[in-house]
């Protein structure tokens, strides 16, 4: 998605539309993911390597926020530990990009600034005037009142924070630039993901599977119902070439920018037109982001794993989609428990999660479907689509979900009781530098939506197809799937 | 291809029109989809959600 911040003019038209950076930043993602649940999973063994992660905490008094994950590090208090994850962060994320070949000097400062300016956003998301849910919470803290946006309001105010630096001081943005790389974010934190996943799904398999089973469903709504009907209406309605229109429909109708940039490949579209298109996509899942999940708590909060699909079905990029699926969870739980109703947590998330990860993984087949009719039908030349390119396009960073989601499961059924007990521990570590990677992923999202430099760039007619498409049709087909496969069935309450 | 020319591009007028190649596509992927999609709502409906 950092593709999206390159100016269209920098890019000759006679450029071939390279993978190749993506895919990099695809195997970086699986690597860091895999280093963060492997150093977490060392606590199973009783050593405890990852406990100085700081945590935060809903609080009135901000020197009570901070803390280290693990009471073994209090001794670091929450700036120590603060300061420490800062720095774990900054050395491995500096030698993960510079296998990119990216500017190490300019991005250790751009991250510096971006930790600081997302850090504190999720500090100022925990307040607990904006935090504090259910009565017994405010009266906890001595308050009257809360905006009730549970902790997991941090990400909004990220968010925000970032859309106000992108349009509000452009300048500022661009200079952190180097450090704003959402899919990178977004591609660690899935993998990491993939632990919380797994322990969820080892309490109720049944469950777990089924909801394995109604993934399918939002593959074939994605990619043979919302692009079918996107694509014509784009040609159709209004009129946009069949090289705009195949990004188009790809980045409304699949997974946002990875799909618009591996189908505008597949078609030899030129490679502005799918990064435009992508900028255009990162702004809508934000306005989405901003709206969905608090309509997911009014209308849909009876029907938790409902909410959790149709999160995932609507809203495109996998950052925006998996992080509002978090925001969904925490919402709707929080006005479940004000009922007396507490769920188990995780089953939320997790269906979004899993309606999303299917929908990647499609991606490369459908990619090399449509450049085999371009190449072989449409455009026809010398360079045509070969089988090698689903690959190619595969989204590598689903590999590393899937390797920790199998040996989280692994351990949690197969082992010794001892480490299925460990494990929760664990992963709960792991979920801390999850929860640091959803915050920056918002905020790197809201930085590189420039509302204003979209609308100057005459791009009034592509957003109108994305607004037509998606609060037309897209919302409500998946709204009408996700209920009838996922009406009436409830996460495990607490026991 | 200056943000001009894409610009002008995206406003242009003229409409190339819908091939049979991309009418084929529009039409099989919509009629597989609702197949498949009936086809798992009668699965949902024989095997519902376990918990």
């Amino acid at each position: 998605m950092s593709d999206v911040a390159i100016k269209a003019s920098a890019i000759k038209a006679s450029e071939p539309l390279t993978l190749r950076a993506q895919l990099t930043e695809d195997w970086l993602a699986v690597v860091i993911g895999l280093l963060v649940f492997g150093v977490a999973l060392v606590s199973v063994s009783g050593t405890d390597l990852l406990g100085w992660a700081v945590t935060t905490s809903v609080y009135t008094d901000l020197t009570q926020a901070l803390s280290p994950f693990a009471k073994a590090y209090a001794l670091l208090g929450g700036g120590g530990a603060l300061i420490a994850t800062y720095l774990a962060l900054l050395v491995v994320l500096s030698a993960g990009v510079a296998t990119l070949g990216a500017d190490v000097r300019k991005f250790a400062l751009a991250f510096t600034a971006v930790f600081a300016i997302a850090y504190a956003s999720w500090i100022v998301g925990s307040y607990a005037y904006v935090a504090a849910v259910t009565p017994a919470e405010q009266q906890k803290f001595g308050i009257s009142w809360s905006l009730k946006l549970t902790n997991e309001g941090g990400f909004i105010v990220a968010l925000l924070s970032g859309i106000v630096i992108a349009n509000f001081f452009p300048r500022f943005a661009e200079w952190l630039k180097e450090a704003i790389r959402p899919e990178l974010y977004i591609k660690i934190a899935i993998v990491i993901l993939g632990a919380t996943v797994a322990i969820t799904a080892a309490g109720k398999l049944n469950l777990a599977s089924s909801l394995l089973l109604r993934g399918a469903a939002a593959i074939i709504e994605a990619y043979l119902i919302y692009w079918a009907v996107i694509y014509y209406v784009a040609r159709k309605w209004f009129g946009f070439s069949r090289e705009w229109s195949v990004p188009l429909a790809s980045g409304i109708s699949i997974c946002g920018v990875a799909a618009a940039i591996a189908t505008g490949g597949a078609i030899r579209a030129r490679p502005a037109v799918p990064i435009l298109v992508s900028s255009l996509v990162v702004v809508f899942a934000v306005v989405e982001v901003l709206i969905l999940p608090f309509l997911a708590q009014t209308f849909l909060w009876q029907e938790p794993l409902v909410a959790g699909a149709w999160v995932g079905l609507a809203i495109k990029t996998d950052g925006a989609a998996v992080a509002g699926g978090g925001i969904t969870e925490s919402l709707i739980m929080a006005k479940a428990a004000a009922e007396g109703i507490k769920y188990q947590p995780g089953w939320i998330l997790a269906t979004t999660t899993t309606v999303k990860l299917f929908i990647d993984i499609f991606i490369g087949i459908w990619a090399f479907i449509l450049g085999y009719i371009w190449t072989n039908h449409i455009d026809k030349g010398p360079d045509r689509a070969k089988p090698a390119e689903i690959w190619q396009r595969f989204p590598k960073f689903i590999l590393g979900f899937i390797v920790v989601f199998a040996v989280s499961l692994w351990l949690a059924l197969g082992s010794t009781p001892q480490i299925a007990k460990a494990l929760p521990a664990a992963a709960g570590e792991a979920n801390v530098f999850r929860v640091i990677f959803f915050v920056l992923t918002f905020f790197s999202i809201g930085v590189l939506s420039d509302f204003r430099k979209l609308w100057q760039q005459g791009f009034g007619k592509l957003a109108a197809v994305y607004f037509v498409s998606l609060f037309g049709f897209v919302i409500w087909v998946g709204l009408l799937i996700s209920w009838l496969f996922f009406s009436g069935f409830k996460p495990p309450l607490v026991s | 291809m200056s943000h001009v020319d894409l610009k002008n591009e995206i406003s242009a007028k003229k409409v190339e029109p819908l091939l049979p190649i991309e009418k084929k596509l529009i039409g099989f992927s919509l009629g597989l989809g609702i197949a498949l999609l009936v086809i798992l709502i009668a699965i949902n409906h024989f095997v519902p959600i376990k918990l």
